[in-house]
């Protein structure tokens, strides 16, 4: 089976990463470094894939903070809810797709799926990882924007959806859900499609996340700060 | 009528849709399946017929920027009798009457009115949205002749969460005179897309199931793949040879001077919209090895025997099994009727294990005829087989 490296030692050393098909959510109050941990950890190593949908931030944005994050991006494709509504005339290409908001999730779905069958396909990018399945990371940030669009019930049978595809193709996906802006009946409802869990909390400004879910890896809070799509520990 | 738009499923329902019906394009999630509504939406444009497109999700100009892009062709909306209620109108609905009855009200007023006005023969709605902001029944009644003008006919599509379920409720309580549900399954291709006449309020005799691709904006009905197999000498290069229109074996003359097949043969047709390949292996066990080659994806089987030759019965037993496994329609073919010393399909039944479901025809591989009702009959049930 294929393993999802993290960069975080703890993580990587105790399972040798996330395993192939994990679904992960990452739980986090706003004005921390929730975005750059998922860029962190959704970034493609060489050989792997990415897929935004993002609901935040243009494309461009997107491939910016990629790029900042050290990854090459002729693997990373978006899915961007934003672009569209304002430049509709937008037209997809192979690693930038767009839907006019977050209410089309039929228009999400497809686009989803015409990225997978690209990279499988092997017209996604030029380069080839000559992995097979090829890995993908998948990232939505965020589920938060996605229920101002969309109800709570609609949206867990979207996410359904989504975390099962990512099994299927045995990917990696990360969820972005803000921990205080919605009530403990959505996140447990979200909680329950996903396989682990990444809480963030601020403290004095100071930055902690823990991860919950992984055999053989404890729940403690670790201090982090984040530096060029890598995740560093504070001791 | 009004015409689909799309190759062959026209003909597949009879004509096409009735007027004044209620048409539901259930779109799994992640399935390529916009071009449906589309392609019905553009047809029904041609024919000069005048059309309210509700687009809760999407803005007039992204939504006609989206369907030209999928289509290959602009669609000048001036040009067209066309009007629309979308994402800008249903904000503004929010804002003033909110999300209850009186935002039910605004949009009954909002669609009768547009109907009024332009004549409207055919509305196009995006069911999901509107389900989602008054539920099910609301949503349903929304979209109705209650609400819509009488003899409209009113096609909907809606990205379905609820699978099956919704689905064969709809048909119980006839809220639609044809669903069509359009999937998508790894099996037996990877990105395998398929469609399903679920129901028609004018016949039962139509629930089918057929494979499709998008290809230059259109969707394409298509059989990719049938596999002509059976034991040496059974007669499946002449099988091949007849069905098709252009046909190509590879075989070998041995020391006898007797002809056998040692690659395969290949051919194709035009059958029923559909396109074909067929293939045929080679009968010899020593070739077994290539079995799983060209069985891999095939979308049917034909089992041939020679009805003549009862000592094949043994080698036609395996291969029944191993195709068996394979999970796609099958059917029999007992060749070579025109010779004496044909056992009968009894004996043929038992003598492989044929299940009874699994059809046996009684054909000559010389003609013509005889091997269209066979592949007849396989099509038939490769687009009734339930993925
Ligand atoms: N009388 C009669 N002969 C047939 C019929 N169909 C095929 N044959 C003959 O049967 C022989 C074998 O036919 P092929 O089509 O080569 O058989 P095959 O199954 O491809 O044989 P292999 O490739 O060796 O496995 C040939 O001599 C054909 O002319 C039929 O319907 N009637
Ligand atoms: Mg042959």
């Amino acid at each position: 089976m294929y393993f999802y490296k993290t960069g975080i030692p703890q993580i990587d050393q105790a399972t040798g990463g996330f395993d192939a098909g994990t679904n992960l959510l990452l739980l986090a109050p706003s004005l921390s470094y929730t975005e750059q941990l998922a860029y962190a950890l959704t970034k493609p190593l060489p050989g792997e894939y990415a897929i935004m949908l993002s609901t935040n931030e243009r494309a461009s944005e997107v491939i910016d903070q990629y790029k900042s994050a050290g990854a090459d991006k002729h693997f990373v494709g978006v899915i961007d809810t934003i672009t569209k509504c304002s430049t509709p005339s937008v037209s997809d290409t192979e690693r930038f797709m767009f839907v006019t908001n977050p209410t089309d999730l039929t228009g999400i779905g497809i686009k989803f799926s015409h990225m997978v069958e690209m990279i499988f396909d092997g017209t996604f990018s030029g380069k080839e990882s000559g992995l097979f399945p090829p890995p993908i990371r998948f990232c939505v940030n965020s589920v938060s924007t996605l229920l101002m669009y969309r109800k709570l019930e609609v949206l867990y049978q979207f996410l359904h959806v989504m975390t099962a595809k990512v099994k299927k193709v045995e990917g990696f996906g990360i969820y972005i859900l803000n921990s205080e802006a919605f009530d403990d009946k959505t996140v447990s409802l979200i909680k329950q499609l996903m396989t682990i869990v990444i809480e963030v909390k601020v403290e004095r400004s100071d930055n902690y996340f823990r991860v919950m879910g992984i055999r053989g890896v404890n729940a403690d809070w670790h201090k982090f700060t984040i530096n060029k799509g890598q995740v560093v520990l504070a001791l | 009528m009004i015409s689909t738009g799309m190759f062959g499923i026209d003909d597949m329902l009879g004509g096409g849709i009735p007027e004044g019906s209620r048409v539901l394009y259930s779109l799994e999630p992640g399935v390529d399946g916009q071009l449906f509504m589309i392609s019905t939406l553009y047809e029904t444009l041609e024919k000069g017929r005048s059309c309210l497109v509700i687009i809760p999700h999407t803005t007039v100009d992204a939504f006609l920027h989206d369907i030209g892009q999928l289509r290959g062709k602009i669609l000048p909306a001036k040009e067209n009798k066309i009007v629309f209620l979308d994402s800008v109108d249903r904000e503004r609905i929010q804002r003033c009457a909110g999300k209850g009855s009186a935002a039910e009200r605004e949009w009954q007023v909002r669609i009768k009115k547009l109907c009024t006005e332009n004549k409207v023969d055919v509305i196009f709605g995006y069911f999901d949205v509107i389900y989602e902001d008054f539920g099910l029944e609301k949503g349903l009644a929304l979209l109705s002749r209650a609400c819509c003008p009488q003899e409209s006919t009113i096609i909907l599509e809606n990205l379905n969460f609820e699978g099956d379920t919704l689905l064969e409720a709809f048909a119980a309580r006839k809220s639609f005179d044809l669903i069509l549900a359009i999937k998508s399954s790894f099996r037996p291709l990877p990105h395998f897309n398929y469609f399903t006449i679920m129901y028609t309020s004018w016949s039962t005799e139509l629930h089918r199931s057929v494979p499709f691709l998008v290809e230059d904006g259109h969707v394409v009905p298509y059989i990719p793949k049938i596999v002509v197999t059976g034991p040496p000498e059974a007669g499946k290069s002449r099988f091949v040879a007849n069905a098709t229109e252009l046909a190509m074996s590879v075989d070998r003359t041995g020391l006898g001077g007797n002809v056998t097949t040692v690659a395969m043969d290949f051919g194709r047709l035009h059958w029923q919209d559909f396109d074909i390949t067929l293939y045929g292996t080679p009968g010899q066990p020593r070739f077994d090895p290539m079995l799983p080659v060209i069985l891999h994806n095939a979308m049917g089987v034909v089992l041939l025997v020679d009805a003549t030759n009862h000592g094949q019965l043994t080698r036609a037993r395996n291969l029944y099994k191993t195709i068996t496994r394979m999970h796609v329609p099958i059917v029999v073919a007992a060749n070579k009727k025109d010779l004496p010393g044909l056992m009968s399909e009894e004996e043929i039944r038992k003598g492989i294990g044929i299940s009874k479901n699994i059809p046996v025809f009684l054909i000559s591989a010389q003609q013509e005829s005889d091997v269209a009702d066979v592949l007849e009959s396989l099509v038939d049930s490769i687009t009734r087989f339930i993925y």
